[in-house]
């Protein structure tokens, strides 16, 4: 799966799920809620029968009224009797801070039921009950809710996958259908090109023929399509690609591959400053290290004004190089990382450039920066960042 | 049936007011010393003001009305009560008098003295 298909996915799987899991949990969130206050209600049932009970007592009690009086306590049952003036008449237990408004509420781990009383037998206009809350079939609720939440979790997130392949396989086609026309066409161009650029070098080097300047263009445009066939090649091949990691000189790949742009910045009468350290060694595939140096050298010199500066720094810390070329709107600086995205088209190619400097920085965790002053300059630096 | 039932809730009252020898003096000679010789049960007509009045202030204010003018329409006893018992006459106590009298009867028969846990 190539990484912008894979964005893509993850994007509507996030959504998908995201949105499937805040309904589910509101959902159960609710169901719980309301089976929780089912629970209480049937709790709240029984304390309003032991209160009745009470009640039917404190009624004999007021009848016989005896010398004593045995207030009616059964355990778990906790009770107290109050006067219409919300006064402590007696009971098994002082309850503290009452709700008189509430026919029953929670506090802690208690349940309290209030029972009205009227006539006023022993003088109560209110019978307080409580008990402890059975915590048995809260708990099992929840224990439900959790399996029922995850089982929809699991069913969900297949769905999704299934559900999030469906939704891609259009784009997915796309990219590969434009994939196999890329390889075609590169395909067909290696062969011509490699044949130009052969027998360039086999005049320039056996005859001397007049006409060097044309030669000179001919090697330009066949070089610069030689590395649209590279960096083409390599965006196709890249998620399937072998790399061979090995300790390269980066200072004498850069000095060779500066030797290789030799002519191009000939061409446009470049001014290049160099300070390349010596010795800067990376542990990197040769092909990734090419296409990210070329694409920046070749990117420097083709924005460059004619007769401008191309400096190139090279040291442990960074790799830069700046240039008075054209510039880049402030804008456009994020979104010319994308493939096929050109801030400026005064220039052949295709877009690709920045992308795969992006994917090879990425791979080897360096940093990558772009500083722009339109119409002035452009500094691109790589930082050799572990 | 009800005439049966106040006669038996009159004897037991009689007997227990009776019975009771910390009966305070301010009760004896304000209130017991009638009801026990008309044996008008004192205790039972407490009940009844607990029954509507559930508070000891409720009580004594209603009392208080009562006991300086008595009526049939004003008291706590049904009409019944007094086919068997004579209309009460008009207490000869001053206020304050009247008024530690209710006191000392309320204490004497609150309900949360006489409530006990199993």
């Amino acid at each position: 799966m190539l990484s912008s298909e894979r964005r893509s996915f993850f994007r509507f799987f996030s959504i998908y799920l995201g949105s499937t899991f805040i309904l589910f949990l509101l959902a159960t969130f609710i169901f719980y809620d309301y089976q929780k206050y089912q629970i209480i209600e049937i709790q709240n049932t029984e304390l309003n029968i032991e209160a009745e009970r009470i009640t039917q007592r404190l009624r004999q009690l007021n009848q016989t009224f005896t010398q004593e009086l045995t207030y009616p306590y059964k355990n778990p049952f906790d009770s107290a009797i109050y006067n219409i003036d919300k006064e402590y008449i007696f009971g098994s237990f002082t309850p503290k801070n009452i709700l008189w408004d509430k026919e029953y509420y929670q506090d802690e781990n208690k349940l309290y039921h209030m029972h009205p009383l009227y006539p006023y037998y022993l003088g109560a206009s209110h019978l307080i009950i409580s008990k402890e809350i059975n915590q048995e079939p809260i708990d099992n609720l929840l224990k439900m809710s959790i399996l029922f939440l995850l089982i929809a979790g699991i069913f969900f997130t297949l769905l999704g996958l299934l559900l999030g392949r469906l939704f891609i396989a259009p784009m997915k086609e796309s990219i590969e259908r434009m994939n196999k026309f890329i390889e075609d066409t590169t395909h067909e161009f290696n062969t011509p090109i490699s044949t130009i650029l052969t027998n360039i070098e086999l005049i320039d080097t056996v005859y001397d023929c007049e006409g060097k300047q044309e030669l000179k263009r001919i090697e330009i445009a066949s070089k610069t399509l030689s590395r649209l066939y590279e960096d083409l090649t390599y965006l196709k091949l890249n998620h399937n690609y072998h790399r061979e990691i090995e300790s390269i000189s980066i200072s004498n790949l850069l000095e060779n591959r500066i030797e290789y742009f030799n002519t191009l910045i000939e061409s446009k009468e470049l001014k290049v400053t160099q300070q390349i350290e010596q010795g800067i060694v990376f542990d990197i595939d040769k092909n990734d290290a090419i296409r990210l140096i070329d694409n920046i050298l070749s990117n420097a010199i083709k924005y460059n004004q004619k007769e401008g500066n191309l400096e190139i720094i090279l040291n442990s810390k960074n790799f830069i190089v700046r240039n008075s070329g054209l510039g880049i709107r402030k804008e456009d600086i994020n979104l010319i990382q994308n493939r096929f995205k050109r801030a400026n088209t005064s220039e052949g190619g295709f877009g690709i450039g920045l992308d795969i400097i992006s994917q090879v920085v990425e791979r080897y965790n360096f940093k990558f920066t772009i500083n722009s002053i339109y119409n002035k300059s452009t500094e691109v630096e790589i930082l050799w960042k572990k | 049936m009800e005439k049966v039932i106040i006669k038996s809730l009159l004897i037991g009252t009689f007997i227990i007011t009776s019975s009771n020898a910390e009966v305070p003096t301010i009760i004896q000679n304000n209130c017991l010393a009638c009801h026990t010789k008309q044996k008008i049960p004192s205790e039972l007509i407490y009940r009844r003001y607990l029954l509507k009045y559930s508070t000891n202030e409720k009580i004594k204010e209603s009392l208080f009305g009562y006991l300086k003018n008595p009526k049939k329409e004003t008291s706590i006893m049904p009409k019944q009560f007094f086919l068997k018992f004579p209309e009460k006459a008009a207490l000869d106590l001053n206020d304050t008098a009247l008024s530690e009298s209710i006191d000392v009867y309320l204490e004497y028969f609150d309900v949360k003295k006489k409530l006990v846990l199993p």
